[in-house]
This record gives structure tokens, sequence and C-alpha cells, in this order.
């Protein structure tokens, strides 16, 4: 992989967790509630939604599946990450253990 | 209302109905984003391997009808997911759905013939060790309810 596959891989992961956190704070307008900020938020969320997309198209086109598709396991320590950050969505010692596991879980599969 | 009128024999049914739908579910929502999301992984590499290979952003994939079908799987996929997060917390709904890192590789190894190495084997694994952490006291706390 060269620097530039890995530049684009993080780009994808990057854009991918800025995509949740915009649509959870979509969902969690209140019904009833203004209707442009729910826009506003969910069609940002399908912007760096869609970059992400065409991002990890062209990475498709050069790479096996099974060997690419793990790196976006980076994402569940960036999105936890983000969530405490940008969402105060608490962290239980469960979710750190799972977190951890999944991560080495594709450090493994990523470095095979 | 009129059906029951013209069938009073199936009046009991509605009391069942009282108690919410099962496919409203936060958590059945999560597992439909997840086959969806899988789904839609395989068919975009079925379709990325019959296009060029010379740009960094994929477009030329949008010829194919695999990325087509890719694309509405991913958005099948989208619309359970905002579904869920409307009740769940995103980093407990994004950790199970994490499960979809140990479901691609199993499916392109079943489906698309890739081969899988025993590391690659090992990660899987943990994968799916650290999912089950995150949703086994969810599972106490759903059975409780």
């Amino acid at each position: 992989m060269t620097a530039i596959s890995l530049l684009c891989v993080i780009l994808t992961e990057l854009c991918s967790v800025a995509g949740q956190i915009f649509f959870k704070h979509a969902m969690s307008q209140p019904e009833g509630g203004p209707r442009a900020k729910f826009l506003g938020m969910f069609l940002s969320g399908i912007a760096v939604k869609a970059l992400a997309f065409f991002l990890w198209l062209g990475l498709l086109s050069k790479f096996e599946l099974s060997y690419l598709y793990p790196f976006e396991g980076i994402s569940p320590v960036l999105l936890v990450l983000a969530a405490a950050l940008f969402l105060r969505e608490k962290m239980t010692l469960n979710l750190w253990a799972g977190v951890i596991l999944i991560s080495a879980g594709v450090v493994l599969v990523s470095a095979s | 209302m009129l059906s029951s009128e013209l069938q009073p024999t199936h009046a009991t049914a509605p009391v069942t109905v009282q108690k919410p739908h099962w496919f409203g579910n936060a958590y059945v929502q999560v597992v439909i984003s997840i086959v969806f999301s899988a789904a839609s992984q395989l068919l975009m590499k079925r379709g990325a391997d019959d296009s060029v290979h010379d740009a960094w952003l994929g477009f030329s994939g949008l010829h194919s009808g695999w990325v087509w079908l890719g694309i509405f799987a991913m958005i099948a996929s989208l619309a359970a997911w905002l579904h869920a997060l409307r009740s769940l917390p995103l980093n407990v709904a994004f950790s199970l759905a994490c499960s979809t890192h140990a479901l691609v590789p199993l499916s392109s190894w079943l489906l698309l013939g890739e081969v899988i190495p025993l590391k690659r084997w090992i990660g899987i694994a943990l994968v799916i060790a650290g999912v089950a952490v995150i949703a086994r006291p969810l599972v106490k706390l759903e059975e409780k309810l």
C-alpha cells in the first residue's frame, strides 16, 4: 500500500465518522422542531458520506475487499472519541473493551 | 376497522399490536442495516472489478449495474441506520455495526472466493469477540424489558 492509498483510506475514515456525527445530530432533533436544523445536519452527513463513498470506490478498484475493508476498523476508536467529544456520549467499560478488541482484530486483519 | 366487523373471529388480534412491533425495534434495525451494508460492499467490489483502474476517485464504477445495486443496498442500510439512531446512542449502535468487519471478509471468502490467511482469521475472531462483549449486557437488558 502506497502513501497516497493510505491517505485515501484515512480521509475515507474521517469523512465516514463525521457523517455519523451529523446523522446522530439530525436524528436527535425533537419531532416537530425546526425542519431546517434537521435538514442541515442530514445533508451535511450525506455530503461527507458521499465523498467517503467515492474515495472508497476508487480504493476498491485497486485492492481486494477482504484486505481493504478491515482498515475501516480504525473507525470504532475514532467514532467513540468523536461521540464523546461532539455528542457528550458516556463511555462504559464494556464499550471500551469491545472497541479495543474490535480494533485489535482489525490490526491483525490488515497486517495479514 | 371495517375488516374486523366483517370477520369478528379476528377481533382478538389487535391485543398483540399494543406491544411495539418487533420490526421497529432499534436493535432489529441495526441488524438490517448491517446486512444491507455488507451486501453493498460485496456488490460494489463486484462492480469495481469491471471498471477502469486509473483514477483515485471511483467515478468510472458508475457504469456498472453492480455498483448501482450496491448504492441501493447502501440507501436501504442508511434508512434502517437512521431509524436505529433515533433511540440508540451512536457509540453503542456503531460498535454493534462493527460486526460488518467480520461479516464482509467472511462473505468475500464465501461469495467472491477471496483467500483468508490465518492471521486474518484471528483478526475476524477478535472483531466478533469485541462485538459480543458490547452486545451481551444489551441482550440481558432487552430480556428484562
